[in-house]
């Protein structure tokens, strides 16, 4: 069975139906997992599985087995990556929970059948943006924030943060059935579903496509130019030169 | 089916195992012979352990693997205090996975024909029908780059993270003309399934590194940065940083880290063979029919097995062959050489591709063109990739050039002398 199908097939969420309570619950348990007591973090870590576990429950089931643990487990490490991803105090454990939490979104893209989607997702992402993220972040200051900095602004953007993605799960979840399928599985699942996407690029999306080539190039010539900014060894032994004279 | 891809799962992991412990008995024996000494050649069977009388066989060294493999177990497992733990038990476990994982989209075989104890026909390799064969194997040769990175930095050693520093921004780098090289040959096969691009070199007999002599250069010196074999070995160079990013690991992590590499030089050669070399196919020995019998199917599976082993052959006779590059040197290499060449070819390739198609009419083309015209194709783009290769010598000639130069201040070259002044 398709899951996006069964997905779409979930209707307004309701207080009687577990997705409201688990979207609720995974929410205190991220608000709680920011707090500073350590009592107050591991009691989040529960709340925010217990909210997965119930969202779980919600989805309706797959039919086989197999595509159901896939699914399971693929969407329970997508989820509680992310989570972690967003809690984690050291910047690098948060980008390393940020690859693995696209593995996981990767793996429920492979899951649907969509092969290349899934593939570029773990090349483009995890394997080029992440790694360059991780690159600086090494580099930078490694375990964030001294306890202050972090402290300061806390008790205000911690709460209005998890309400707004509270809000925005809440939002797309209930109007999710409004989208509806856009194509066939057909399409997506034919062998040569990459020439058709190349296709569609090159034919249909042709001066978008290179109109992002451009901007990027045009992004890339300017942070070498802010780089270079003239030659400044040759610079200083001139200048030092002049002083000498 | 799950039983015959457990069963496929079981051979590629075992094979490739053993191969790696047993290729690291030939790169000794290898280094000994470039370096005229005799190598390890005692290790064999221990007979006298069992037997007083009886004498211990030396079997030329075969079994200094499996000695290297316990004693690496045994070793004692050192993990330092001043490590981040989750990382540094993180970083082998990710780069080994995702080298092994690798090989779910190469195939190791032609197909073997319907008999014995199954209905179809098998292909031999553990995902077949893999659309996006290519693009995997380039996801988790990204994947394996996390491995080198944590490593590095969980080690809490600046040797360490120098190694780690160099290997990133290498494999980074090299990526493009390895993908660049790629492009060429799935433009002309279009398709991302190795087993198809075999077939397609089968059916003409134009394996590409006849046709693409430029994106072969560029993906073969690619593949052994991406291997970070000598002359890239800079992430581990031993004179200058220890270990690289394995300086502080000891025991099954370190052996988890160096069974990693030669799996990224196999693949490396697997790819080398089935993109450029025509995998199975050789021309009188191998046809190119999708059914082929017992013989044929075994015949293929030993003429790729050949080939591999001559690909990593060359691998290490180059190892003791080249100097290491300067850092500067690797990056000009890179983008300054590499980059252009990779996509001289991929146009080059798309010009040809499309003249091919306008010349012969359609119908013909897909049917498959004729001798002459392979042939008239084939010599474009040698003139092609000497044309450029020479272009870019003469644009870029210091690359490779160790010697001072003229044109500059030795003030200008090096800062510090400066200051002195």
């Amino acid at each position: 069975m398709n899951v996006t199908a069964l997905l779409l097939a979930q209707t307004a969420l309701t207080l009687d139906s577990p997705m409201t309570w688990g979207i609720g619950l995974g929410a205190a348990g991220l608000a709680l997992r920011l707090a500073p007591q350590a009592a107050w973090q591991k009691l989040g870590i529960i709340a925010g599985l217990i909210g997965i576990a119930l969202i779980g429950v919600a989805l309706p089931p797959l039919g086989d087995v197999l595509p159901q643990v896939l699914f399971w487990l693929m969407a329970t490490l997508a989820v509680f990556a992310s989570g972690a991803a967003v809690t984690s105090r050291s910047a690098v454990y948060a980008a390393i929970w940020f690859a693995v939490s696209l593995l996981g979104v990767a793996g429920l893209f492979l899951l649907q059948g969509a092969q290349f989607l899934g593939v570029a997702t773990v090349v483009v992402y995890a394997g080029a943006i992440v790694v360059t993220f991780l690159f600086v972040l090494m580099l930078a200051q490694p375990e964030g924030h001294s306890p202050y900095d972090r402290i300061s602004w806390a008790g205000f953007a911690i709460p209005i943060a998890t309400i707004g993605v509270a809000l925005l799960i809440g939002t797309l979840v209930s109007s999710l059935p409004e989208f509806g399928s856009v194509g066939t599985p057909n399409e997506i699942l034919h062998k040569t579903h990459v020439a058709r996407l190349g296709g569609e690029l090159y034919a249909k999306h042709l001066v978008s496509v290179e109109v992002v080539g451009t901007i990027l190039l045009v992004a890339l010539v300017g942070a070498i130019a802010i780089v270079i900014q003239g030659n400044p060894r040759r610079r200083t032994t001139s200048e030092e030169g002049a002083s000498d004279r | 089916m799950i039983i015959e891809t457990l069963i496929k799962i079981a051979i590629v992991i075992g094979g490739l195992m053993t191969a790696a412990a047993y290729f690291v008995l030939l790169e000794r024996r290898m280094a000994a012979w470039v370096q005229d000494r005799v190598g390890p050649n005692r290790v064999g069977a221990p007979l006298s352990q069992l037997n007083k009388g009886w004498k211990d066989l030396r079997l030329f060294g075969l079994g200094q693997p499996a000695a290297d493999g316990v004693k690496f177990i045994l070793k004692e497992e050192y993990t330092p205090a001043h490590v981040d733990k989750r990382l540094f038990v993180l970083a082998p476990i990710s780069i080994l996975v995702a080298a092994l994982a690798t090989f779910a989209v190469i195939p190791f075989g032609s197909v073997l024909p319907a008999g014995l104890f199954w209905d179809e026909p098998i292909e031999m390799v553990v995902h077949p029908g893999a659309g996006v064969g290519m693009l995997v194997v380039f996801a988790l040769s990204s994947i394996a780059v996390y491995g080198v990175i944590l490593g590095g930095w969980a080690s809490n050693n600046k040797y360490s993270f120098l190694g780690t520093l160099r290997s990133s921004a290498q494999l980074i780098a090299y990526e493009l003309p390895l993908g660049l090289g790629i492009l060429g040959v799935i433009l002309a096969t279009g398709s991302l399934d190795l087993n198809e691009i075999i077939a397609e070199q089968a059916k003409s007999g134009w394996w590409f590194a006849f046709t693409q002599p430029l994106g072969f250069f560029v993906f073969f010196v690619a593949a052994f940065a991406e291997a970070a074999r000598l002359p890239f070995d800079l992430p581990e160079c031993e004179q200058e940083l220890i270990g690289g990013y394995h300086t502080e690991y000891s025991g099954i992590k370190l052996l988890l880290f160096l069974v990693a590499e030669f799996l990224h030089m196999i693949a490396a050669s697997f790819l080398i063979v089935m993109l450029f070399f025509g995998g199975w196919h050789f021309w009188f020995i191998t046809g190119h029919d999708s059914n082929p019998g017992w013989i044929q199917a075994i015949l293929r599976v030993a003429v790729l097995m050949t080939k591999i082993f001559l690909v990593i052959l060359f691998f290490m006779l180059v190892r003791w062959s080249w100097p290491r590059f300067r850092f500067d040197q690797l990056m000009a290499l890179a983008w300054k050489v590499m980059l252009p060449l990779g996509l001289i070819n991929f146009v080059a390739v798309a010009v040809i591709e499309q003249v091919k198609v306008a010349v012969i009419d359609p119908v013909k083309a897909i049917s498959g063109s004729s001798p002459g015209m392979e042939l008239i194709c084939a010599i474009a783009a040698w003139v092609v990739c000497i044309v450029a290769w020479v272009v870019i010598s003469i644009a870029g000639p210091l690359v490779a050039d160790n010697r001072p130069r003229l044109d500059m201040d030795a003030f200008d070259v090096d800062p510090q002398l400066e200051e002195a002044r």
